[in-house]
């Protein structure tokens, strides 16, 4: 994957360990955070306690750009239950170095687009996800 | 290597059952006796899988429950769930069991009920299969399981030119051998034509693109190699592999590959001391056709990039190279989360006896069996083969 990750630079701003909690206070502040292991260099979408490709315990938080490629799509037009809408786009995006899964608002996107964060939508229980739309 | 050996096959009819779970994994455990010639008695335990019966049924601890219909109370039961793969990882413990002397006879299988017999909706139980999805990273986004298939298969039509109509010939292959096995749950003989008319459920897959929700049963035997000469039609063991890949899907290295699948065919395989072109079919997890397409590059039956243009030439038929699914797979013979796996090693064990009736291959004596779970982060591949 191409494009650059934002290393933590604001200090306080970023969580020093990255938790579920803190992934969704990022986004619903309008940035996606991610973890960059020391060790292999991965970097994802999602807190972890450990590198999943690698297994350091060494994580650092990062703010992930909130642009990205599409890397793949699908609409889905059988929602399951607790959905209302129908017809909507779920979208993996790379974001820099990493990935996320998210919703889609606006525009059909194909695979290599640009599209940017737009905020978040949340299920019925109220647990947010990204929610890109075409740049 | 003989790692252990199937000295007794039974299933249900996959389709739909107003059978309680105990009573329908029953009939596929009383016809895995009958087939071995061993009764209750000669048990050792019960490897069960059931995948979602807590949330479809409000039915847990199922283990000793259906151990206690059956026979065979008193034996170490355990109840195994890793989604699709439910059943497989049920039975790659049961072949460790009997391979590590433990036990000499182990039961396994399972059982599960996915279709409205059980009270639930289509959109109740699309929301109830959602959950081997990421509960935090993934289900609010609002993804489904056509959904997570979709996005694995989108991105391989993207790198490899697969196309929708490579899928249709998928769905059409498997329809016309479900309707050559009694035990399926549809089979029908559809045209292209007539699964690229069907409603869009999840881009790029239309209804006849998607297994079926279904019922049923499925149970084998296993037994040591020292133990199985004592029965009358033993089928080797050769290979179980079984391998892990990172969830949440956005986190994986290259998604569509299906690294576990790769991983898990490469452990089964060096088990074996066999290799992908010495496979005389196979059984893989077309949960949607894409699947098998993927599953089918991952166990290296076909070249990567190949699965689609060597569905739509009929080289996975069963009268193809190597035939895929003959059994009607997944999306013909149905997919009772739960029973899936163990029967896809009830279809092996009847493939290389040559037992398997009207959709029988002509002198099939090596297989393998691909079994999935989640968004393929749960692979378990078992080769097996005639015993010499």
């Amino acid at each position: 994957m191409s494009g650059e990750r934002e290393v933590a630079t604001d200090g306080g701003a970023l969580p020093e360990t990255l938790t579920y909690e803190g992934w969704c206070d990022g986004l619903k502040n309008g940035r996606l955070f991610g973890q960059a292991c020391r060790e292999c260099g991965h970097v994802g979408g999602t807190p972890k306690a450990a590198c999943p490709h690698c297994g350091s315990r060494g994580l650092e938080t990062v703010s992930l750009p909130t642009t990205g490629e599409v890397y793949t799509e699908t609409t889905v037009n059988v929602p399951p239950a607790g959905v209302e809408e129908r017809g909507y786009q779920v979208v993996i995006v790379a974001v820099g170095d990493a990935r996320v899964m998210a919703r889609l608002e606006g525009e059909h996107v194909d695979i290599g687009e640009e599209v940017r964060l737009a905020g978040y939508v949340s299920d019925e229980g109220g647990a947010p996800a990204p929610l890109f739309e075409p740049v | 290597m003989v790692r252990a050996s199937v000295v007794g096959a039974g299933m249900t009819k996959f389709g739909v059952h107003a059978t309680p779970l105990q009573e329908l994994f029953g009939e596929a455990a009383m016809a895995a006796f009958d087939d071995a010639g061993v009764g209750p008695g000669d048990v050792d335990a019960l490897h069960f899988g059931n995948a979602m019966g807590g949330q479809t049924e409000n039915d847990t601890h199922l283990a000793p429950k259906v151990a206690s219909h059956v026979g065979i109370a008193g034996v170490p039961a355990q109840r195994y769930e890793d989604a699709c793969a439910t059943s497989a990882t049920a039975f790659k413990n049961a072949v460790e069991a009997v391979e590590s002397g433990r036990h000499d006879v182990v039961l396994a299988g399972g059982v599960e009920r996915c279709t409205p017999q059980v009270g639930l909706d289509t959109p109740e139980m699309t929301r109830i299969f959602a959950s081997a999805s990421h509960r935090q990273y993934e289900q609010p986004t609002g993804i489904t399981f056509p959904g997570v298939f979709a996005l694995f298969t989108k991105r391989h039509m993207y790198e490899h030119g697969t196309t929708e109509e490579h899928l249709a010939h998928v769905a059409v292959k498997n329809h016309a051998n479900g309707t050559r096995n009694e035990k399926a749950h549809f089979g029908k003989h559809v045209d292209v034509e007539d699964a690229l008319d069907g409603p869009v459920i999840a881009d790029p897959f239309r209804l006849m693109d998607c297994c079926p929700f279904s019922d049923g049963a499925s149970a084998v035997l296993v037994v040591s190699d020292e133990y199985a000469d004592s029965f009358d039609a033993p089928v080797d063991v050769a290979g179980v592999g079984h391998a892990t890949d990172v969830v949440p899907m956005a986190d994986k290295a290259t998604p569509h590959v299906t690294q576990a699948a790769r991983d898990a065919a490469g452990q089964a395989y060096e088990q074996a001391d066999t290799t992908a072109d010495a496979m005389g079919f196979a059984e893989v997890h077309d949960c949607f056709t894409g699947a098998e397409i993927l599953a089918s590059e991952a166990l290296g039956l076909v070249p990567d990039g190949e699965g689609g243009p060597w569905a739509a030439e009929g080289r996975t038929a069963m009268e193809g190279e190597i035939p895929i699914n003959s059994s009607g797979g997944l999306k013909a013979k149905g997919h009772p989360i739960g029973a899936t796996g163990t029967g896809q090693i009830v279809e092996l064990t009847e493939q290389i006896r040559g037992d398997a009736g009207a959709h029988q291959l002509a002198g099939v004596e090596r297989g393998v069996a691909h079994n999935l779970g989640g968004d393929a982060a749960t692979t378990v591949v078992t080769v097996m083969e005639a015993r010499t």
